[in-house]
């Protein structure tokens, strides 16, 4: 019975892998003539400007979620007699649309007078993302034989170096999980720059501009090609490293 | 120390969705449902509301019934080019909500409820696929191969055997479907037509501006506390199995 996977087969084919290739066509300047001119907006400066923001933006966002997540992934995985609760914590904004976790920021940030500003986008991205780091962190950490770490102990080591030589070099797959998971989509990022950022502008914020206020499509096109390439570069890079993809 | 550093994340992770929602039930005169009183009054939010939560239950229909045959045959028979399902979980959104506005541009495609569900459907079928799968490969083969042994045929080893054992999969991807269709955003924006608003649209249009307000706070608490309510089903769920 192969065939009750045609349907979704077909689906996936017309309605997500056809419409991508009408992206790459318009981004060579489709249905006009052939052109490759609209990949030139890499030498723009302004282009330029918002591509370094939000290497920026997603650089500080992955860096302090790394910082505040490891802890927390941590204290779960190794320490927590309450493991399944706050597991659960971290699994529930999975269901919640950044657009409405944005919102809920908001109106914290909002009376606090922190709005349309950087530090409030890297505050707003932080909190979205910040669940895609621990849970990373978490998988790795928990698959740790607590064994090795007790034979570091009976060594002599102290827990600073046990942590430095045993835990940290073992939880390397998940870092490399968790900054991928984090950096590659806040890249993108539109909803939070969009909402919190006022007047910063990011290739999110720039993307959804060219589609749905200038309707230039075929700049908009050809910058979510480069966008696209990274993100299967960074997949690339990392299946390469760690053998295949886990989510 | 770490305790103190963790519970400090966490509070930082759940403040502003205590916060939103309790500030939906108050005025400065104390407890109240007017707010939640004025949504239902207008009646483009009711509109909004009953679009919402048709996308979201036709969506999960169709990409249930897709994603659990498609992980049925390819676990069963071991078939190739799973990549196809992998693609559109690690696409980002924006990328997948513009492509969809171009190919229906191109097929003068209206733009409107239609749209706007197929784009929905879309990432549901992968999803769906994705969590029915796992569920499928986690019994033991043996119990096809029994039911098949005693006589029965492949569709009533299908319907009788596997179907029954996947159901806990299958209710977990409905329940992850509904709530990615129920409160998705971009690719609403991108792939609906004039006049055509859910919930989270609204929520933008007002949102973007900067400007919180509480009855925003009320809509915004309504489309969260549903997306809650799924995640809380899907957990006690997971603790039955």
């Amino acid at each position: 019975m192969r065939f009750l996977s045609l349907p979704a087969i077909a689906y996936l084919l017309v309605l997500f892998y056809l419409p991508f290739l009408i992206v790459i066509f318009y981004s060579f300047g489709f249905p006009n003539e052939f052109t490759v001119g609209n990949y030139e907006i890499v030498t723009n400066p302004i282009f330029l400007k918002v591509f370094l923001n939000s290497l920026l933006i997603a650089a500080l966002t992955t860096v302090i979620c790394l910082i505040l997540a490891y802890p927390v992934a941590y204290y779960i995985a190794l320490k927590s007699e309450k493991k399944n609760l706050l597991l659960m914590l971290v699994i529930l904004p999975f269901w919640i649309n950044f657009l409405l976790r944005t919102y809920a920021l908001m109106t914290i940030l909002s009376p606090l007078g922190m709005m349309f500003t950087f530090q409030a986008v890297i505050i707003g991205m932080v909190y979205d993302y910040l669940p895609f780091m621990i849970l990373p962190l978490y998988a790795s950490l928990e698959k740790i034989n607590r064994s090795q770490l007790e034979a570091s102990y009976a060594f002599g080591a102290t827990p600073l170096k046990t942590f430095l030589k045993v835990t940290l070099p073992l939880s390397k797959p998940g870092i490399v999980a968790g900054v991928i998971l984090v950096f590659v989509p806040s890249l993108g990022e539109f909803v939070v720059p969009a909402m919190l950022g006022g007047t910063v502008a990011t290739v999110g914020t720039l993307t959804w501009d060219l589609f749905l206020r200038y309707h230039d499509w075929w700049r908009g096109s050809a910058l979510s090609v480069i966008y696209i390439a990274i993100v299967f570069f960074s997949l690339y890079l990392y299946i390469k490293r760690a053998g295949k993809l886990e989510l | 120390m770490i305790k103190f550093f963790v519970a400090s994340v966490f509070i930082f992770l759940y403040l502003p969705i205590f916060y939103v929602i309790v500030a939906s039930f108050f005025d400065v005169k104390g407890f109240t449902l007017k707010w939640y009183e004025q949504l239902f009054q207008s009646k483009a939010i009711i509109v909004a509301f009953y679009n919402s939560l048709t996308l979201a239950l036709i969506s999960t229909a169709i990409s249930v019934i897709l994603g659990t045959l498609a992980a049925y045959s390819f676990v069963r028979y071991k078939m190739r080019s799973e990549s196809l399902f992998y693609t559109p979980i690690i696409i980002p959104e924006i990328t997948e909500a513009l492509s969809l506005l171009l190919f229906y541009n191109l097929l003068s495609f209206p733009m409107g409820f239609y749209s706007v569900l197929l784009g929905h459907t879309a990432f549901n079928v992968a999803f769906v696929y994705v969590i029915v799968r796992a569920r499928l490969e986690g019994f033991q083969r043996s119990l096809e191969d029994a039911s098949l042994t005693l006589g029965a045929n492949e569709v009533q080893t299908f319907l009788k055997v596997t179907l029954p054992l996947s159901m806990p999969g299958i209710v977990a991807a409905a329940l992850i479907a509904f709530t990615l269709s129920w409160d998705n955003f971009i690719k609403t924006a991108f792939t609906t037509g004039p006049g055509f608003q859910t919930l989270p649209l609204i929520i933008w249009a007002q949102a973007a501006r900067g400007v919180v307000s509480p009855s925003l706070n009320a809509l915004t608490s309504l489309v969260l506390l549903v997306s809650l309510l799924m995640a809380y089903l899907y957990v006690r769920l997971s603790r039955k199995t």
